[in-house]
């Protein structure tokens, strides 16, 4: 019993990391990526090859991780660059696409469709040490420094950027640097997450990093609330914890557990978006058009 | 003979392609909706009519029953959610996020309910015959072509020769100007929802009796509307539905140089390349910023 | 007359077949404030997007200080001290009134801003001071969206205050203010003015004008038609016909 908690507790870090980093880039800077699955996976094969081939270390995996997944951010950063909104969700979308098929393809460095296995426990100096405490602390210091730098004047950059582009060019905001900022900053947050992930799950393959998992990574910072510093972590509970739900409801037969899970967070997206589109904790009234 | 059969295999996808892309490219067109749910009306046209069938029912009626249903999602999701997002003034992406709330929904509904996995309607128009050596075809081939050149033809005349139609290319161009004159903006988008989801029927129909369905299919629907819509320049029907038929046909030579896991990602690098070097598409006028 | 600061030598740029600016020279010059009128759809505005790098001059150049500014991204040429405001002001709506104008005191773009604590404070400060010139001290929390029009029209200026421009582009800053604000814009100008700083104003109403431009510069249809001190552009009959849109060849 203690062992699922801890396992679920991991995880919910795992997810808070991704589902914190995320908001940077949706709540702040108003790019809406549906591709953070991407980041998470590129920061997990990093992480699992350095345990694999070099050293199991956890923190080595973890630098790793965040600098693949930021210096491959770029990827988002440059149709971030040139087109918004619905154009943009488009290029994340091909983005996403494009990166399940290389992750599945390109085998010497991902395992392809079967995955990376026998991924060592992380360490730290050469003890091992569970997931759990690591998690939390990389969650903490994320959280920190997204405080920080959302309070002062990188997120007021940011925000002055989605709020009036132009206008934030005309005092002297070099758009395109803050932009690409913000993609990496959210980007290699998410390359820590799949670091962990890997050395947690000791297992990684494709399945975690598709499309559905970047929707509901999504989903977590939605339906927390965009912008605010504890929404996406409210989110990222309440998703999680969804499964473990419907898990003791006998009357769901097992086989669809999955199913049910999904349709009532597709339902919950949905009925929020119409009645409440700034999420749980964001503040009503800041939720509108905010693109 | 091998490029020749995978042209010909190109042109009946990218006819499909076409079709869904232009009921999605009407739908932005006139209602300015990224209607991302566009694929769950393809996938439940294309069950209705797989259940249908195998109620019995004669092809015509089951036919009818996918038109019928997608029509009626794509009244009802303007009603039920897009209208309510649109009046408190919500930003495009809640409008992503509800429809992608909806394809979600739909997706497991139908995973639940009709079984996950591959199925497919065998049909005698499905068997293919050699028609040329080495070059196989079925009868399903000229139904498609056939099919999206008439309901092009016909839609092109909706717009062009009918006052409602006239009207929502109107609406399109300016929506200010059509409030002016007392038409009701509400009931020409439901209009465009309706003939837009109808498009994606016959094209997941035919899916139906050739590749089959599974549940997921719509996301694939969806991005492959999307792509034609923004390849082709959004604005322009003709576009859209041009791209839809580059894009099948792309995927489908791509099989001759690559493996099929690559084939899918040809449309999705087709459309990330757009977006850096040509966001407006091909016929934009518009520039996307 | 001291050397201008600011000087744009036929600037030109057509949309389609619309000649929107067809050869306008101009100059700024430190503590001047130079009113830009003309009638509407004249290129006023435009002129504004072509100096400050919102738009791609066809011809034409734009010296500031002697260094050429053509061609520069907006984000450089406001950090050489250029300094603008929007006809639809495009505030921060969903930032406070004080982060509107805290923003407008931080320039990089980095995670934090270069000088440390003393130059912190100083940024403070200027923001403060631009509150307090604007009278908004007590709606500084206020989300921006919340604002009255005239408040709203202050906080476009606040935010130029607290930029520190020594050049200002201000775009129908006056346009719908009630009488007391319009005196109180007054101040603010003829304040910046004897600071030094270099205004060119678009205006609409000419009572404003000839309170407080120094020079006119009379724009139709992309073309500077006249320019010199208020009186005599004012007193133009052909002018005013042109301003007042009763001459024949209207459209
Ligand atoms: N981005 C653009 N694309 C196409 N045409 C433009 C663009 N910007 C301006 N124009 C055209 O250029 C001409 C000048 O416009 P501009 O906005 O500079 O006028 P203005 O003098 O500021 O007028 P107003 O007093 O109404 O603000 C107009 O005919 C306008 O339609
Ligand atoms: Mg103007």
């Amino acid at each position: 019993m203690i062992a699922y908690f801890t396992n679920l507790a991991s995880l919910g870090a795992i997810f808070c990391i991704l589902a914190a980093t995320l908001n940077v880039a949706v709540g702040y800077a108003g790019i809406f990526s549906v591709a953070h699955a991407v980041f998470f996976g590129l920061g997990a094969y990093a992480g699992a090859q350095v345990s694999l081939l070099l050293i199991p270390d956890a923190l080595v995996a973890m630098v790793v991780a965040a600098l693949v997944a930021g210096a491959l951010s770029l990827c988002l950063a440059l149709p971030a660059l040139r087109v918004r909104g619905e154009y943009f969700v488009a290029a994340s979308l091909g983005l996403q696409m494009m990166a399940v098929t290389l992750f599945s393809e390109a085998k010497t460095l991902t395992g392809g469709i079967g995955g990376l296995t026998g991924i060592p426990r992380p360490h730290i100096l050469g003890v091992e040490v569970s997931t759990l405490p690591v998690a939390l602390a990389a969650l903490a210091l994320i959280l920190l420094a997204t405080a920080l730098l959302m309070r002062g004047s990188f997120g007021r950059t940011l925000q002055a950027i989605r709020d009036g582009e132009s206008a934030a060019e005309a005092l002297g905001k070099n758009v395109a640097a803050a932009k690409a900022l913000a993609v990496a900053f959210a980007c290699a947050g998410a390359g820590v997450a799949g670091a962990l992930f890997a050395m947690h799950m000791q297992f990684v393959n494709v399945e975690s990093f598709n499309l559905d998992q970047s929707v509901l990574i999504m989903a977590m910072v939605i339906i927390g609330g965009t912008g605010t510093l504890w929404g996406p972590l409210v989110g990222a509970v309440i998703l999680l914890s969804l499964p473990a739900g419907l898990a003791f409801m006998p009357f769901i037969p097992s086989t669809e557990v999955g199913a049910v899970q999904q349709i009532i967070y597709g339902l919950a997206m949905t009925l929020l978006m119409v009645f409440r589109p700034a999420g749980l904790v964001g503040d009503l009234s800041r939720g509108k058009s905010h693109a | 003979m091998l490029l020749l059969q995978l042209l010909l295999q190109g042109l009946q996808v990218g006819a499909l392609y076409a079709l869904t892309a232009a009921g999605f490219a009407l739908i932005f067109g006139a209602t300015r909706i990224f209607h991302f749910a566009h694929g769950s009306a393809f996938t439940l046209a294309g069950y209705t009519f797989l259940f249908a069938t195998q109620a019995g029912w004669p092809w015509y009626l089951g036919g009818l029953a996918g038109v019928v249903v997608a029509t009626l999602f794509g009244l009802g999701i303007y009603w039920f959610v897009y209208r309510p997002i649109q009046r408190h003034e919500g930003s495009f992406f809640t409008v992503f996020v509800a429809a992608f709330g909806v394809g979600i929904v739909v997706q497991n509904l139908i995973g639940m309910f009709a079984g996950r996995g591959f199925a497919s309607v065998d049909t005698p128009l499905s068997r293919a015959v050699e028609v040329l050596p080495d070059v196989y075809l079925a009868e399903v081939f000229w139904v498609a072509i056939g099919l999206s050149l008439l309901l092009f033809l016909l839609l092109t005349l909706f717009l062009t020769r009918h006052n409602a139609g006239v009207a929502l290319r109107a609406l399109h161009q300016n929506p200010d100007l059509l409030r002016a004159y007392g038409l009701s903006s509400t009931k020409l988008s439901l209009l465009a929802f309706a003939v837009g989801s109808a498009l994606a029927a016959p094209a997941a129909i035919l899916t139906a009796m050739t590749s089959g369905l599974n549940e997921a299919i719509g996301h694939q629907v969806m991005l492959i509307s999307m792509a034609a819509t923004i390849v082709g320049g959004v604005g322009s029907l003709r576009g859209a539905a041009l791209a839809g038929l580059m894009l099948g046909v792309a995927e489908a030579v791509a099989l001759s140089f690559v493996d099929t896991q690559w084939a899918e990602a040809v449309s999705f690098l087709v459309l990330f390349a757009f977006i850096i070097f040509r966001p407006s598409g091909i016929f934009g006028i518009t520039q996307a910023r | 007359m001291s050397e201008p600061l600011l000087v744009c030598e036929g600037l030109s740029r057509s949309f389609g077949g619309v000649k929107a600016v067809a050869g306008v020279s101009l100059s700024l010059t430190a503590g001047m404030v130079t009113a830009l009128v003309g009638p509407n759809g004249a290129g006023k505005t435009t002129c504004f997007n072509l100096i400050t790098g919102n738009l791609r001059a066809d011809a034409g150049s734009a010296l500031l200080r002697g260094q050429s500014i053509m061609g520069l991204k907006p984000h450089r040429v406001a950090r050489m001290g250029v300094a603008r405001s929007f006809q639809d002001l495009r505030l921060f709506t969903h930032m406070s009134v004080r982060d509107n104008v805290r923003a407008a005191t931080e320039t990089s773009a980095w995670f934090w801003q270069p000088g440390g604590a003393a130059a912190r404070k100083a940024r403070e400060a200027a923001a403060e001071e631009a509150l307090a010139r604007t009278g908004l001290t007590a709606l500084a929390e206020a989300r921006a969206i919340d604002l009255a029009y005239a408040e709203r029209k202050f906080l476009s200026m606040a935010r130029i205050l607290a930029a520190r421009a020594d050049i200002w582009l201000l775009d129908e800053p006056a346009s719908g203010l009630d009488l007391s604000s319009r005196r109180r814009f007054g101040e603010l100008l003829k304040e910046a003015r004897r600071q030094g700083v270099a205004i060119c104003l678009i205006e609409h109403n000419l009572d404003v004008v000839t309170e407080l431009a120094d020079r006119i510069a009379f724009l139709d249809q992309g073309q500077v038609l006249a320019e010199g001190d208020p009186q005599t552009i004012l007193r133009d009959p052909k002018l005013a016909a042109i301003y007042f849109g009763d001459r024949e060849d209207a459209a």
